[in-house]
């Protein structure tokens, strides 16, 4: 039984830290490259250890949930693209699946088994965004990080090229709706999925080869250690909760899409540090490609959308209830609550509450950094994977 | 037994789960509400979402005196999963009428900061948490945005 | 082996200047031609970078398109940076934040703002907490549209900056258009809230609609209702003025 450090409390108050000790506070962000947006920390460093961090986010707070209050369900989709802006496609179908929820609407077998290809797609395309930054973050610029973020971002853009060949937009898709999806597969996509599979798959093995770098193991190995039974407390999810060793992962645990047609095998890492962390992404990935090889093969015909299109809001009108539904996106549980607005509101829904992965992942951080050197701080955050949008929404 | 008939059994439920919403409890029961439910597997903080329900009057019947205006209140509901193969979630509510509500701190350490929020956007406090700042808006703004009565249509001062 | 000193098949603005001679080549050229050619073949900018679109913005500077190609470097502090790419939105929380970095680059330096949320703000443009474009709080140069504009667009962009250097260092002037028509269309066609000619009708109709109440009105809550944070008369006026004298 592997044994951890005591829990730090985050809460502590700094002013009752030994008073002989040369006690430093470090601001970090929210203008910093490697915070990955607009991300502050507050650093309390004796001498370069870290004995307390306090995290201030909200410097991308873009009011979305107020937003939302104001638009018809189907005007919201193209909104929710630009709040994990790393992984749109995951986002749409979250949120979608909280207005199909709450109408009752079915999904046509077709558009589902689509949206499963689309969100293992962007699962390897966020991943490997995650891995270029990450190891930018390690090794700077200078230090030959870069390196490896010019290949990632070739494979990234031939996955981009993908969703461009079928929805004509590079980043913000906007082609999914309640009921089903807005642009069909053009012809001729499947075998360019295919060959980009091909084309991914020997590079996966190539950064797999970073595991023989001394230098990075050096620097991710024992570090931002994050035991299993705080993960669970945090609220982490997806590979942050995974790579603690905790076997769970929506798509297998309580299938949606076309889920239950595949057999997903689920990567778990029991190291608990950042290269547990890495580990299970890489592994993601690999499993991500396998998964979308067996969708091609088993696409139905008939309509991508429900029989019924959303023609007029009267259906939205009559919407009433609360729902939660949460999927899992490559950084883990996206939830949507909604309050239908039932005849009061008109179509808009009463109130939308978003429930982000990665602010989970970030309040891990004043946990995490105590005990640790400044230079890990990059590593930390680097290995949580935030994106600043979805944080702050 | 499913987790619902595990509950009533310790709680006054109503018999029947409520169709398409979560399921309201007193205030005062929230606390060993989600002590109850993390006992029994659903160990991961989903999250917190408050609404603000602002007093409105109710449509009159045609040709019937308007019915009374509705009380202020707020509900905040909270979603628990449990981990593992069969993962399912189990939200409930409570409903105040003053935005005061306890804190789940203690028990789940994730509602830090989505406790946090929502006290940011909608107002209401969670009592006994450790620090109880504003997360999203500067320290010094005036108002709660998600609030019913602060207006959408507002832009801010010039930079300049 | 001896340089071709053979007439080149090829053209460079640097080779403007040499002049043949024998035994060596020997460049001859003014001081304000090699600043105007350092000034826009170094350009280095600092990424202002804070949501989706710095991601479209590190893609251009990732392998497909390289922006390295016309001499820009990202470096991410602004004391080396000539240029700054504002790419995202810019919420109240972050804008004093931006204005302190542009005032601590070194001039001559330059702003560019990338996507709709740092022209105008996009689609959050009226809510509580987003700055309504980054041309209220640094002086923009080139604006690159879209949302997220595609990466090849940053590259048009700031060779679009480099053409407007160019002719400020050629004396030609760069000052924005001040024709009213144009001061005009920049005004919102709907008036905000806060600004002396709008219809107060409107500003309780939105009011009402954004209580949700829908029916009945509660007119006691509209008069308290007042939106926070929404620019007051004066404020307004100011907006107006500055607009107006441009
Ligand atoms: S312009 Fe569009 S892509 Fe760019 S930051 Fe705004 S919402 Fe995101």
């Amino acid at each position: 039984m592997r044994t951890f450090p005591a829990r730090v409390d985050p809460h502590f108050d700094i002013e009752e830290y030994d008073p002989e000790a040369d006690l430093m506070a470090l601001n970090m962000g929210p203008q910093h490259p490697s915070t990955h947006g607009v991300f502050r920390i507050k650093l309390f460093l004796d001498g370069e250890t870290i004995v307390k961090a306090v995290g201030y986010p909200g410097y991308l707070h873009r009011g979305v949930e107020k937003l939302c209050e104001k638009l018809t369900y189907v005007q919201i989709t193209p909104i929710f693209d630009k709040h994990d802006y790393v992984a749109p496609m995951t986002n749409e179908q979250a949120v979608n699946m909280a207005f199909e929820k709450l109408l009752g609407l079915e999904v046509p077998m077709r558009a589902r088994v689509l949206r499963t290809i689309l969100a293992e797609l962007q699962r390897i395309a966020s991943h490997l965004l995650w891995l270029g930054t990450f190891t930018l973050d390690i090794g700077g610029t200078i230090g030959g990080g870069a390196s490896l973020m010019m290949y990632t971002f070739r494979e990234r853009e031939m996955i981009l090229d993908l969703f461009e060949m079928l929805t004509g937009c590079r980043f913000h898709y906007n082609t999914h709706s309640p009921g089903g999806n807005r642009h069909d597969i053009p012809e001729g996509w499947e075998t360019a999925v295919k060959a980009v599979l091909d084309a991914i798959e020997p590079r996966l093995d190539e950064y797999d080869a970073l595991c023989d770098n001394d230098i990075f193991l050096v620097r991710t190995k024992d570090i931002g250690v994050l035991p299993p039974d705080l993960a669970l407390e945090l609220g982490q999810t997806g590979p942050v909760l995974r790579g603690s060793g905790i076997d769970h992962d929506l798509r297998r645990d309580a299938p949606y899409h076309a889920y239950d047609l595949v057999n997903v095998k689920v990567a778990v890492d029991d190291g608990c540090d950042c290269l547990a962390r890495y580990r299970v992404r890489v592994a993601e990935m690999r499993e991500s490609l396998r998964l979308v090889r067996e969708l091609l093969t088993m696409i139905p015909g008939g309509p991508i959308i429900g029989s019924k299109p959303i023609k007029s809001l009267v259906q939205f009108k009559a919407a009433k209830g609360q729902v939660y539904v949460g999927i899992e996106t490559p950084r883990g549980e996206l939830g949507t609550y909604l309050i239908g607005g039932g005849d009061q509101r008109g179509a808009a829904p009463y109130r939308l509450k978003i429930r982000p992965p990665s602010l989970h992942a970030v309040a891990a951080v004043e946990y995490l950094l105590p005990g640790h050197m400044l230079s890990d701080v990059v590593t930390v955050l680097g290995s949580l994977d935030p994106i600043m949008g979805e944080v702050d929404r | 037994m499913s987790i619902y008939e595990q509950l009533r059994e310790r709680f006054d439920l109503p018999e029947e789960p409520p169709e398409g919403e979560p399921v309201v409890i007193p205030v005062d029961q929230h606390v060993a509400f989600a002590t109850a439910l993390k006992e029994a597997g659903f160990t991961l903080y989903v999250t917190v979402c408050a609404a603000h329900f602002p007093s409105v009057q109710p449509k009159a019947k045609k040709g019937e005196e308007p019915p009374p205006m509705t009380t202020e209140a707020w509900e905040v509901a909270t979603v628990l999963r449990s981990v593992g193969t069969g993962s399912e979630t189990f939200a409930w509510r409570v409903r105040v009428e003053r935005p005061v509500v306890p804190t789940l701190y203690s028990l789940f350490a994730g509602a830090d900061w989505q406790e946090r929020e929502q006290y940011d956007l909608v107002g209401v406090v969670f009592e006994n948490h450790p620090d109880m700042r504003r997360l999203m808006m500067p320290e010094d703004w005036d108002g709660h945005p998600l609030r019913k009565d602060y207006a959408i249509d507002t832009r801010v001062a010039p930079w300049r | 082996m001896a340089v071709d000193e053979g007439p080149r098949n090829y053209e460079h603005p640097a080779y403007d200047y040499l002049e043949q001679m024998p035994g060596l080549s020997l460049a001859m050229t003014t001081v304000d031609k090699v600043l105007e050619w350092s000034a826009t073949n170094s350009l280095w900018i600092f990424p202002m970078a804070t949501s989706c679109c710095a991601i479209e913005f590190i893609t251009a500077a990732a392998s497909r398109v390289d922006i390295d190609q016309i001499g820009s470097v990202v470096r991410p502090t602004p004391r080396h940076c000539d240029v700054m790419i504002v790419a995202g939105t810019i919420t109240v929380k972050m804008a004093p934040r931006v204005k302190k970095l542009w005032e601590q680059m070194p001039e001559p330096k330059w702003c560019i703002a990338m996507g709709s949320c740092a022209i105008s703000g996009d689609f959050y443009r009226d809510i509580y907490s987003v700055v309504p474009g980054i041309d209220t709080v640094v002086p923009v140069d080139v604006y690159i549209p879209g949302c997220p504009p595609n990466p090849d667009q940053v590259l048009l962009g700031l060779q679009r900056l480099q053409d407007k250097i160019r002719s400020q260092r050629d004396g030609v002037s760069t000052e924005p258009e001040t024709r009213p028509e144009t001061a005009k269309m920049i005004l919102p066609a709907n008036k905000r809230v806060g600004d002396p000619d709008r219809d107060p009708l409107l500003t309780d109709a939105q009011h009402d609609a954004s209580r949700n109440l829908g029916v009945g009105t509660n007119t006691d809550r509209a008069k308290d209702a007042r939106p926070i944070g929404a620019i007051t008369e004066d404020e307004a006026a100011n907006v107006r003025g500055t607009v107006d004298d441009k």
